[in-house]
């Protein structure tokens, strides 16, 4: 008996201990140095010296992951685009090959730029992450950034792909918008861009209907529309619709200072402002049928709705879809005005700190993504539009006729002229960057992966709220979404109340009957 | 030091500690202090006095108890007919109830969404409605199944004692049958109603964009706004707890075995 008893007890602590070490090992795995690999510990005495660790964090499905078919090949006059290995598995080759040090790339996503900045505030560490503008101005406000360095913008280094093939206009946006004094190109590289709109059947709606954000509260399209579930988009449509009249109207067009005061009119975040948007949106609210942020594509090639707000990149994406299934959709882009939008590489202080070797291997990311036949890749792989527009480089521009230059036994041609994209000098560009495309394409996928230059004219970017704004704004956005007491029946009140008060009263009675 | 078979409880102990306590302290941390990390009643206060989180509530309140009241009223009198006929399938039938929770509960959803759209053509026409249904295709088996284990554990011989008695049928079931079968119901409604509360997928996915309590949290973190996210959680939790223990006696005396077959 006792020795059966001692048996027991030696078995159970060593099962007890075995059991708390494995715990402790999972939970001390999150916990440890950077570089820390169980397999590789010995290792790790001479290999320490030279590899790099770079920690990524990129949203969802925004990097070409490789693994082509042979028949996906792109052709380009320039050689043929393949990708065979995924982008992040070719940069570490890449970065040994060229600068001879080994980096190891630690990839991971994110869903939403909010869920990315909770990360970032709960303690995440990241050296590279790819947010939206509106993050990348309150990282900016938030000093939470490491500038690019000098070498970066060296456009006389041949591997500087960003500096040397950035698109001119998206580089003087990038130099031109400013926070706390300090312009965004000094501390972030663009990825990808694309503005706000709207796809929609043109069986159903006309390009007039579309032509505005007030088809959103358009009662002819009752329950027929979908508008997206975040608050800065439906903001941003819901300015558009209000201001309508004064956007459209000649004199704010011709003002000298059109562009400034568009953007001051979009980024108008006063009190009154804040309750138009409100009632507005509360109409909207009535009329649409989902707020959504990914089904809205499904519903409209499914022909469950008619009109679908949209960004440009998901439009291409579902126009793309619904011609798999001969099914025509459009992509318009309201006269009031558009949201042009930017997700960019910014360096974390909190990552890199003074570690050169990190920034350089992290600069060097961001120019291996701006290369232009990787550039072309994620286009490719993801459906958004690059910022790279080449340069010297002749391949991104070849990738757009690749795209979308007519067969030739296309009925209807027209010129497309891309040189508000790819021209240094749009104004006296003499038609080098001109595309025939087929006349049909003028509002379809051409027409939203390159935008025009009236709608780049009227595009305006928002800027992020700050804490005082953002809780007006979000104050609004609960209103909006959240059902008001005032409003309930006084049938469902009773009920509601009534029900309660059976429930507990029983409950009650029972306790008291079983204590007794 | 001596260990003992209590020492298998540590691993378990220390997750509790990791994964319940401490992310509970810092609710409570984050709902009773503002940006600056000054103590403040104010997230309280105002949860219960703008008229949008209370509709939340009232609305959630609304959709879970019709949710609840539908379920059961499906499930009572299937989960009767299962316990005391003598189907000799019995086990096969309860299988069949039991076995859509085997599949991904976003893939259920997404197939009734088609289902619904051929019947009521716009789903955006009857928000509440596909919630309620949502809901209710969602938790049905979580209500039949502790009712079905307490029927059918009664024992027989109380029914044939009330026939002797001179009571028919009906009669039965009213003072003997019924009565008897409360704790089922209340660890049904239990299991149901709770969820339906806070389940936002279930609306999200069926195009009903009025919020409810969970998707209200969720926009709270969305908005960096930590505090109040956190207090919203924090009453969301003191009503469950209220809840648990109003309905705890009931559910000692179902002895847990609802949970049994789950």
């Amino acid at each position: 008996m006792q020795s059966n008893f001692h048996k027991k007890t030696v078995f159970s602590a060593t099962l007890a201990s075995m059991l708390s070490f494995l715990f402790l090992l999972i939970c001390l795995a999150g916990a440890l140095p950077e570089g820390f690999d169980a397999g590789s510990l010995c290792m790790e005495a001479n290999a320490a010296e030279e590899t790099v660790t770079l920690r990524v964090c990129n949203w969802e499905e925004y990097i070409d992951l490789g693994d082509w078919d042979e028949e996906e090949t792109i052709e380009l006059p320039s050689g043929d685009i393949i990708g065979e290995n995924s982008m992040v598995e070719d940069f570490e080759e890449w970065y040994y090959e060229t600068y001879g040090t080994r980096v190891k790339v630690e990839y991971s996503t994110f869903g939403t730029n909010e869920d990315l900045y909770n990360m970032l505030t709960l303690g995440d560490v990241y050296d590279l992450v790819c947010p939206s503008e509106y993050l990348i101005m309150k990282l900016m406000a938030e000093e939470a950034l490491v500038p690019l360095s000098d070498a970066f913008f060296d456009r006389s280094d041949e591997n500087n792909y960003y500096s040397r093939g950035a698109a001119p206009f998206i580089r003087e946006i990038f130099e031109n918008s400013q926070i706390g004094g300090e312009p965004w190109s000094k501390y972030a590289a663009g990825y990808m861009w694309g503005v706000t709109g709207l796809v929609y059947n043109p069986e159903t709606v006309t390009e007039e209907q579309v032509s505005t954000w007030k088809v959103l509260s358009d009662p002819a399209f009752a329950r027929q529309v979908t508008i997206k579930d975040n608050v800065r988009d439906a903001y941003f449509a819901a300015v558009g619709a209000i201001k309508s009249d004064l956007l459209t109207s000649e004199a704010f067009l011709n003002d000298p200072d059109y562009k400034k005061n568009l953007e001051t009119e979009m980024n108008d975040t006063s009190p009154e402002m804040i309750a138009q948007v409100q009632d507005w949106l509360k109409d909207v609210k009535d009329n649409v049928y989902s707020f959504e942020t990914d089904a809205g594509k499904a519903d409209m090639i499914t022909g469950k709705v008619a009109v679908n707000y949209q960004w440009s990149g998901d439009a291409v994406y579902t126009l793309d879809q619904a011609d798999e299934d001969d099914y025509t959709l459009c992509f318009a882009v309201p006269k009031e005005s558009t949201d042009i939008y930017f997700d960019g590489w910014v360096m974390l202080k909190r990552g890199i700190g003074d570690n050169e070797k990190k920034q350089h291997a992290a600069e060097a990311f961001i120019n291996f993504l701006s290369r232009p036949d990787n550039a072309i890749r994620n286009m490719y792989y993801i459906g958004y539009t690059s910022v790279i527009s080449g340069g010297d480089d002749p391949r991104m521009f070849e990738y757009a006729q690749y795209c979308y230059e007519a067969e030739d036994d296309e009925e209807e041609i027209v010129e497309y002229d891309l040189a508000s994209f790819f021209s240094e000098n749009p104004e006296e560009s003499d038609g080098e960057f001109v595309i025939e495309a087929p006349a049909e394409q003028l509002n379809r996928q051409l027409y939203s992966q390159y935008p025009p230059a009236d709608v780049i004219d009227r595009s305006s970017i928002m800027t992020y709220f700050d804490d005082e704004q953002n809780a007006r704004i979000n104050q609004m956005w609960i209103n909006v979404r959240c059902f008001d007491i005032r409003k309930a029946s006084w049938w469902s009140r009773i009920l509601v109340i009534g029900l309660i008060i059976l429930a507990v009263g029983y409950f009650v009675r029972r306790w008291h009957r079983n204590k007794a | 030091m001596r260990f003992s078979r209590k020492s298998l409880g540590i691993p378990y102990a220390v997750f509790l500690v990791i994964f319940v306590a401490a992310p509970l302290l810092f609710l409570f941390y984050y709902a009773f202090t503002n940006g600056q990390g000054q103590f403040t009643l104010q997230n309280f206060t105002h949860f219960f006095t703008d008229p949008n989180t209370l509709g939340t509530l009232y609305y959630s309140f609304s959709i879970a108890l019709v949710t609840t009241l539908v379920c059961l009223l499906l499930a009572y009198p299937t989960a009767y007919i299962l316990a005391t006929s003598n189907l000799r399938s019995q086990s096969v039938i309860l299988m069949l109830f039991i076995m859509p929770m085997w599949i991904n509960f976003s893939l259920r959803i997404t197939a009734l969404k088609e289902i619904l759209n051929v019947i009521e053509g716009n789903l955006a026409m009857h928000p509440f409605l596909n919630a309620v249904v949502g809901m209710t295709y969602d938790f049905m088996p979580f209500m039949i199944l502790p009712i079905y284990t307490t029927i059918s554990r009664l024992d027989g011989a109380l029914r044939e004692a009330a026939m002797d008695l001179g009571a028919n049928t009906v009669q039965t079931f009213l003072r003997v049958t019924l009565p008897l079968s409360v704790p089922g119901i209340v660890s049904g409604v239990s299991m149901v109603f709770l969820p339906a509360m806070t389940n936002y997928v279930v609306l999200d996915m069926l195009y009903n964009s009025t919020y409810i309590m969970g998707s209200l949290i969720g926009s709270y973190f969305a908005a960096y706004d930590w505090h109040g996210g956190s207090m919203i959680s924090l009453i969301l939790l003191a009503m469950i707890c209220i809840f648990t223990l109003l309905t705890g006696n009931e559910e000692d005396a179902a002895g847990g075995r609802g949970g049994a077959l789950l």
